[in-house]
């Protein structure tokens, strides 16, 4: 098991997820070793490396720029790296880049990665085809009808793509994508653009292939509630170095602070807000009218009783004070400096 | 790299193949309307000819009908090649080709197969309309035709390929991509028997035999083995250097990170 690194700490020198081979029964599917890409000055990718067993769902998680796309093309040998190896199920992608896509299967821009033209089954067949995959032989189609019909396309498998919705476009192409009965999927945003009850869906399917079948599964995305909810574990990038790499409990946890919310009614004097600000870390302090809302990080929740009576002072009535649970966006503006740019 | 079966291989041209016969009769208005473009273009130059030149137009008749199926041809050869990459990049689908397990490389030999092919489809549809209009006859012996027109041809796809490279690192090529479009049209009546360096040219030697064969009568076993030899040096040269640039510039394009993008 992994340690979570401190924030800043991790920045300057990002920390492998560790893991102890002695334990380990089967080998990592993914082996990402010092993987570095610079274009001239700029370093994109810097020095990653992490493993990752079978059937784990990853989470790559970063600001807009932060190198995620880059790391993941890396890692898949669209990318020449600068430096560095990557392994899928112990082949090198850049020596044998044949070899390893046939264990591998992507989606880095979602629908666009099918041809809209064809139907559903005749991209099944097309990109089966791509492996030499005979489409019309009778395990391979019933293996086309089993996916087809646990992504719900399976009564739209002979609908031209350019028919359907574009949360159905998104699961054709993760449907090609994984119709090879590959070992590793990588996806880059796989619920961009879909409702919420296809991002569903689609979370819920992830993880029974993932439960089920073992699927291997790094994606990316900018939405925490699909990593919150679906991922294993979550790698976070900034400035194209690994910051972070645990479980999402962990991550949280590692930011897990006394956070209180304070909402009064009444006066509050500018002396009283000058000392609650230099006494306390307040995160935030909004005043709207007679009411002023204000986000505070005690270090000792034994404080709080002192914390209210300041709040009450200049005879205002308190309204509410919750405490705040931290969640997985928290921990990420926190690895990030606030990067969610 | 993994050998690929000779099965896995056809079922990568059968695939290949179906997919652009699927596109042709799913969008049948915009099959035969681009095959009616170039009927209507020839039948303009005929028709026009006729009413200039009068009679005397006649007797370059066969030379043009030649070199008209050969010049479709090599534009469908190579807009099917080198257009096709920069469709793909539009599309999004390009890496996913890159990602073939059987290779990029096999995939786009298997491309190049089924679009000379397909060439060949359409240069025999439009050469059939020609005969039809003119009220011609040539000779079409199809042991000479077809391995004349596959070498021919296999020098439009080194350039081909050569496009197609350059479009993946350098994305807007589109200006130099149609005016080599028009520099076929000058390789496929560029006088060879008077200047025999021209032979080198891509599509130059393929054009001179095809005319002789279609018009004189001559068959490929009847033509000099010197004349065969080049056109076959030139035809697997110019798609060899060609595949060989369309290589180095994918690379490029994946250093640089631009393989996808469009």
């Amino acid at each position: 098991m992994s340690t979570p690194a401190a924030p800043n700490a991790a920045r300057e020198t990002p920390v492998p997820r560790t893991v102890d081979h002695d334990e380990r029964t089967v080998p990592p599917v993914i082996e990402v070793s010092t993987l570095t890409k610079r274009y001239g000055d700029v370093t994109a990718v810097d020095d990653v490396s992490f493993s990752v067993e079978q059937g784990t769902i990853l989470g790559v998680l970063g600001p807009n720029g932060a190198g995620k796309t880059t790391m993941l093309k890396a890692m898949l040998g669209l990318l020449v790296p600068s430096d560095g190896t990557v392994r899928v199920c112990g082949i090198d992608v850049h020596a044998h880049p044949a070899r390893a896509y046939r264990r591998l299967g992507a989606t880095l821009e979602g629908a666009r990665n099918v041809y809209w033209r064809l139907t559903v089954r005749e991209n099944l067949a097309f990109f089966g085809g791509l492996a030499g995959e005979n489409a019309s032989d009778p395990a391979v189609r019933a293996r086309h009808d089993t996916l087809l019909d646990q992504l719900g396309l399976l009564d739209r498998a002979d609908d031209v793509v350019n028919e359907l919705s574009r949360g159905m476009k998104q699961k054709v192409a993760l449907a090609c994508a994984l119709a090879r009965d590959v070992d590793v999927a990588f996806l880059d945003e796989p619920t961009l653009g879909l409702d919420v009850e296809s991002s569903v869906d689609l979370r819920r399917e992830l993880r029974r292939l993932a439960d089920d079948r073992g699927l291997t599964v790094v994606l990316t995305s900018h939405d925490m509630s699909v990593v919150e909810d679906l991922c294993d574990r979550v790698l976070v990038v900034n400035h194209g170095r690994l910051v972070a790499d645990d479980d999402v409990t962990s991550l949280v946890e590692l930011f897990r602070t006394s956070a209180v919310r304070v909402v009064v009614d009444g006066p509050l004097s500018a002396a009283t807000e000058r000392t609650i600000q230099s006494d306390y870390t307040v995160e935030s302090w909004e005043t709207d009218g007679d009411r002023t809302r204000v986000l505070v990080a005690l270090e000792d929740a034994n404080d709080l009783p002192a914390l209210a009576a300041r709040f009450v002072a200049d005879g205002g009535r308190l309204v509410s004070v919750n405490t705040v649970e931290p969640d997985l966006t928290e921990a990420f503006l926190q690895l990030t400096g606030g990067e969610d740019r | 790299m993994r050998t690929a079966s000779t099965r896995e291989m056809v079922i990568l041209l059968r695939e290949v193949a179906q997919k652009q016969y699927i596109l042709l009769r799913r969008y049948p208005v915009n099959t035969v309307g681009g095959l009616l473009a170039i009927y209507v273009f020839f039948a303009l130059i005929f028709f026009g000819g006729r009413a200039v030149a009068g009679p005397a137009f006649d007797d370059s008749l066969d030379s043009l009908i030649v070199g008209y199926f050969l010049v479709t041809m090599a534009f469908s050869a190579y807009q099917d090649l080198a257009g096709n990459v920069m469709t793909e990049a539009q599309w999004g689908t390009l890496e996913q080709l890159y990602m073939a397990p059987l290779g990029f490389g096999r995939v786009m030999a298997a491309k190049t197969v089924v679009n000379v092919a397909f060439s060949f489809l359409w240069g025999g549809a439009t050469l059939v309309l020609m005969l039809v209009t003119t009220g011609r006859t040539l000779a079409i012996d199809l042991l000479t035709v077809i391995p004349v027109g596959i070498f021919a041809l296999a020098s439009v796809v080194g350039v081909g390929f050569v496009m197609a490279g350059l479009a993946l690192l350098y994305k807007r090529v589109n200006s130099i991509f149609g005016l080599l479009q028009f520099g076929f049209i000058g390789l496929a009546a560029a006088p060879v028997e008077q200047a025999p360096l021209l032979k080198v040219l891509p599509l130059a030697q393929g054009s001179f035999m095809l005319q002789r064969a279609m018009t004189g009568g001559v068959r490929l076993w009847e033509f000099p083995l010197a004349d065969i030899g080049v056109l076959v040096a030139v035809g697997v040269g110019y798609a060899v250097v060609g595949y060989a640039v369309f290589s180095v510039l994918t690379r490029r394009a994946r250093q640089r990170g631009v393989l996808g993008h469009y």
